[in-house]
């Protein structure tokens, strides 16, 4: 069934209008981050309020890289883009990765926020990143595609990388690892559970993950300041996406992304003033509706409402 | 490979996703010229989105009350189609391509060069012209762009006539400093200043670089009460100009002139400093007492009285810039006798007219020509905004060295 | 000279900070909320203090009782009709979103009833510099400084002192055993959401006559208000007062000493380093038993 997907979704760009190849565009990327986010967010329950820093450092490190070292080469460095920025957040993760993931819940997540400020104001502020006065990204071009198209397809190969990445450390041993931290760290530690390593290897990963998107994000608008890419709505959506599909879940982040972006993008998109209520009201009713996401309505309704705290 | 895809978007035209996308193929039957675009109404630049978003309203209700527009025979009305991007990047492009998608084939712009540039790539793309009154910064008239037109000068010459002006105050100006808002268009701005009045020969004491949002400006103006220049230019946002100004005020931090590009012209800057307000010097485009004709309108003067019978909201010249980019286009329009969009876009190029907002005529980049579309200066007397200089759209005498805080009445 | 007239202007700026992080603070400590829509709670105190003044001539620090009422009152309402219905449903990270969807909600309403224009407020005593020596001070922002110090002290009083501040500390401390004693642990969180609230609309009106302000500026006082308790520590108004004045004093020194344009750079990262090193703040939590 996953394959028949894929062909449809693959199929996409050849037959519809462009605008819904760029809301396609945006369910993929919304979609891969979330993915990203919830290696460490939904599994282990660790909630960072900053993966916005890596979408940031991503683009910006790949954008300096690409337009001071590979003049010339746009899809080369493009390519080498993806590697720089992913490598360059999975460094800054390891960095901070020890001592900040000794933080538990909200504690965790606020020097998340933090941090990302941090690099926020770092970028805008410290002339070398050019952050304020923005980077002009090369335009790429490969196999006669439209830039939506292009772009709707690298993010549906990113896509489905991510969500393979994902398949296989949840459903491996280190999944089951991170469950037992999620569920009670102290216990998992007792019990042998390497909870360190885990944690800073999911962490590592999942910044590395949104780095490298963040490359592609930042290649799809062609010119980037820092508030296009390190935005606080980036963080909170990764959890809004994750909470409202369903939370540590593989297909919570695709149906959260496609519901926001389809409402945010295509139901309101033409009003001019009150979309931003409307948005906040179905944010408010979706919490209260579905506590457990909407993969735990389909759920709930298959296994007889079971109620689990 | 291109033709297949757009037969296969054809062929999709009848599948359920695809219907919005012919409503707006059908509303051609009623000869309506359309305009699309985003103004940004609630993010951070939606006090500058709501006036320019009223003057594209005005205008449209102005010529739509006149019967239309006549365009190489036929009479057309305007239709205004604009959505909110709430000054997010991907949403401005995605929701730009929906426009194009709709059929739309004339755009008017949004603010801040990193929404101004991702949905410009994708009009110029579409070769479908955008005429903006939002975007300034130099980067977004280095790009090659053959179908974007902005009314202001790009950043750094919108301060060339200022710093002339400067030059010709007694007693001479002997230095400055500079406060600029790390962004974009500020940051490019400063860089104008600078480059303006060195060729001025006016030295720099300081220059002060702010982050996007300020709670606080005491620690810059004690640096400032130490070494105080005789000139202080703010290219800040209105906001932090406010700011500015109030602890300037609070803490007796005075200088002989003080210009801030952005905030005096605001009624309700000039109404929170009251008599305090009076001598602080700014950058105007227009003023409703300017000598200038326009084809539609009339007057400026005619303009700004239309606009006060249907709009409580003060004027500001984002309002009569935004009016102006209609009047352009159907200027454009009417030169090429058509509206098809390449046309239209070679006759914007080649344009030189006069409207009530300033004489129109682009540089080849596309920016405003600094010289005919270039800022005046004004200065804030007995609590209005005036325009002192230069001497033919001159309403005021101006004030140097400006009084005292304290003293000023 | 200039270092104290630094230090000066940063406890200065460092109480508005305090009032306007408190009620963030106390929400956190006694129910573990975190309220994605205090700042816009903070914009609609200074909104409605605009409004009295603008339409009355009521000087904003005469009109904070009445602003207080008005946002304690929805700060009850709020709480009962949605912020308990989220956590009892579902958890308190997903009240915390339900607290997000409010403030785009409140946000945009505030674009909608006044317009999205800068606002600002000029008492009848501002523009006359206090010059003490070579220290100048800006009276508006003493007046802030000292009605931030007197709602302060009130309300450490209130939950010290009064009834209800003892049940409230109790509610937070043991929720099961307040339960047992009789205490109605729901009525006492919305009691709790409203004082919270209601500091909030304080802390606008008060810096409703520092500062102009614009609608999109309640996401920078809620970002604040986590800086203030992460250093302060939870749950206090003395905690927050800490955590206020320290980071009044850090932005000023930061201006001063390294650039106009690190202050926030600054901010957080001191915000991440006292995470790392202390994470219960300077003053660790009012609530301890909670956590």
């Amino acid at each position: 069934m996953s394959i028949v997907l894929l062909i449809v979704a693959a199929a996409v760009p050849f037959m519809v209008m462009p605008f819904y190849v760029r809301v396609g565009q945006l369910i993929l990327l919304s979609a891969a981050l979330g993915l990203a986010w919830t290696l460490l967010g939904g599994f282990a329950g660790y909630w960072s309020f900053g993966h916005a820093a890596f979408i940031g450092l991503g683009a910006f490190s790949a954008g300096l890289f690409e337009t001071e070292l590979m003049k010339g080469q746009p899809l080369l460095g493009f390519g080498l883009g993806l590697i720089v920025g992913g490598v360059v957040c999975a460094l800054a993760a390891a960095v901070v990765a020890w001592p900040i993931l000794r933080l538990r819940g909200i504690y965790f997540a606020v020097a998340m926020l933090g941090v990302s400020q941090v690099l926020a104001e770092l970028t805008n502020n410290v002339d070398v990143f050019k952050g304020s006065m923005g980077l002009v990204l090369p335009r790429i071009a490969a196999f006669g595609l439209r830039p939506e198209a292009l772009f709707y397809d690298v993010l549906l190969i990113a896509t489905v990388v991510v969500g393979c990445i994902a398949f296989a450390i949840k459903n491996g041993r280190i999944g089951a690892g991170l469950m037992a931290i999620r569920e009670d760290e102290d216990t998992a530690r007792m019990l042998g559970v390497p909870t360190e390593r885990y944690k800073i290897m999911m962490f590592i990963l999942s910044a590395a993950l949104t780095g490298a998107l963040g490359v592609i994000y930042a290649h799809s608008l062609g010119y980037i300041t820092t508030s296009s890419v390190y935005r606080t709505e980036f963080s909170l959506n990764m959890i809004v996406y994750n909470l409202l599909g369903g939370m540590g879940t593989l297909v919570g982040p695709f149906l959260g992304s496609a519901v926001m972006v389809i409402l945010t993008q295509v139901v309101l998109g033409r009003l001019l003033s009150i979309h931003m209520f409307i948005t906040g009201a179905l944010l408010v009713l979706l919490v209260l509706a579905a506590p457990k996401g909407i993969i735990g309505l389909f759920k709930g309704g298959l296994f007889g409402g079971r109620a689990k705290g | 490979m291109t033709i297949s895809r757009r037969t296969m978007v054809k062929m999709a035209g009848g599948v359920a996703l695809a219907a919005p996308a012919i409503r707006g193929a059908s509303a051609q039957a009623t000869k309506t010229i359309t305009f699309g675009g985003s103004v940004p109404l609630s993010g951070g630049g939606a006090e500058t989105g709501l006036n320019v978003n009223n003057g594209y309203a005005t205008a449209v209700k102005f010529i739509n009350e006149m019967g239309g527009v006549e365009i190489a025979g036929t009479k057309y009305k305007l239709e205004l189609k604009l959505f909110d991007d709430a000054s997010d990047p991907s949403r401005a492009v995605t929701l730009i391509q929906r426009q194009i998608d709709d059929g739309v084939d004339f755009y008017l712009g949004s603010f801040g060069s990193n929404i101004v540039l991702p949905t410009a790539a994708i009009t110029e793309r579409a070769e479908k012209p955008m005429v903006q009154a939002g975007g300034g910064s130099d980067q977004i008239f280095v790009q090659g762009y053959k179908y974007m037109f902005g009314f202001f000068p790009r950043a750094t010459r919108q301060f060339l006539s200022t710093a002339a002006f400067i030059k010709t105050l007694a007693p001479p100006v002997q230095n400055y400093s500079v406060i600029y808002t790390n962004d974009a268009f500020s940051k490019t701005a400063a860089t104008g200043v600078m480059n303006a009045m060195k060729a001025q020969g006016i030295p720099m004491l300081d220059s002060y670089a702010f982050p996007e949002t300020i709670t606080d400006a005491s620690s810059v103006l004690a640096a400032i009460r130490a070494k105080t220049p005789e000139a202080l230019i703010c290219m800040t946002h209105d906001q932090d100009n406010l700011l500015l100004a109030k602890q300037m005020i609070a803490t007796g931090t005075n200088v002989n002139l003080l210009f801030q590009g952005l905030g005096p012209q605001l009624g309700s800057f000039r109404d929170t400093l009251g008599k305090a307000a009076n001598g602080i010097y700014f950058q105007t485009y227009w003023d409703e007492r300017a000598p200038l004709k326009d084809r539609f309108f009339g007057t400026s003067a005619a303009f700004a009285a239309y606009y006060k019978k249907n709009y409580t909201r003060p004027l500001a010249y984002h309002v009569s810039a935004g009016a102006a980019c209609i009047v352009t286009y159907l200027e454009a329009m009417m030169a090429a006798k058509s509206i098809d969009p390449a046309k239209v876009r070679d006759a914007l190029a080649n344009i030189d007219i006069e409207t009530q907002y300033s004489r129109i005529k682009f540089t080849e980049q596309g920016d405003g020509d600094p010289v005919v579309m270039g800022p005046w200066v004004g200065q804030v007397v007995g609590g209005a905004p005036e325009v002192v200089s230069p001497a033919n759209a001159k309403t005021a005498a101006y004030t140097y060295p400006t009084p005292p805080w304290a003293q000023r009445t | 000279m200039l270092a104290i007239q630094t230090i000066a202007d940063g406890l200065v700026l460092g109480g508005l900070y305090a009032l306007s992080a408190v009620g963030f603070s106390l929400i956190f400590g006694v129910m573990g909320v975190v309220n994605l829509s205090h700042g816009a709670l903070v914009m609609i105190g200074a909104y409605l203090a605009w409004f009295v003044w603008h339409s009355l001539g009521v000087d904003p620090l005469l009109a904070i009782p009445v602003v207080m009422g008005v946002l304690a009152v929805f700060g009850y309402v709020y709480q009962r009709v949605l912020i308990q219905l989220a956590v009892d449903r579902s958890s308190h990270v997903a009240s915390m979103l339900v607290t997000f969807g409010v403030a785009l909600m409140l946000r945009n309403t505030l674009v909608l009833v006044f317009s999205p224009d800068l606002r600002s407020i000029t008492p009848s005593y501002s523009g006359h510099p206090l010059v003490l020596g070579s220290i100048v001070l800006d009276p508006v922002r003493l007046a802030a400084l000292a009605a931030s110090l007197v709602l302060l002290g009130a309300l450490a009083m209130i939950l010290q002192r009064s009834k209800m501040g003892r049940v409230i500390r109790a509610t937070a401390q043991q929720e099961l055993a307040a339960r047992l004693c009789g205490v109605n642990a729901h009525h006492i969180y919305g009691l709790t959401f409203a004082v919270s609230a209601a500091f909030a609309g304080a802390a606008g009106a008060i810096l409703g006559i520092v500062l102009p302000f614009s609608p999109p500026d309640e996401g920078l006082w809620t970002l604040n208000a986590f800086v203030v308790v992460v250093l302060g520590g939870v749950g206090s108004p003395a905690g927050a007062l800490v955590g206020g004045l320290v980071l009044g004093v850090m932005s000023t020194g930061t201006s001063q000493l390294i650039g106009a344009a690190f202050p926030n750079a600054m901010m957080f990262a001191v915000l991440v380093l006292m995470l790392l090193v202390r994470p219960s703040g300077l003053l660790g939590n009012a609530f301890a038993g909670s956590r």
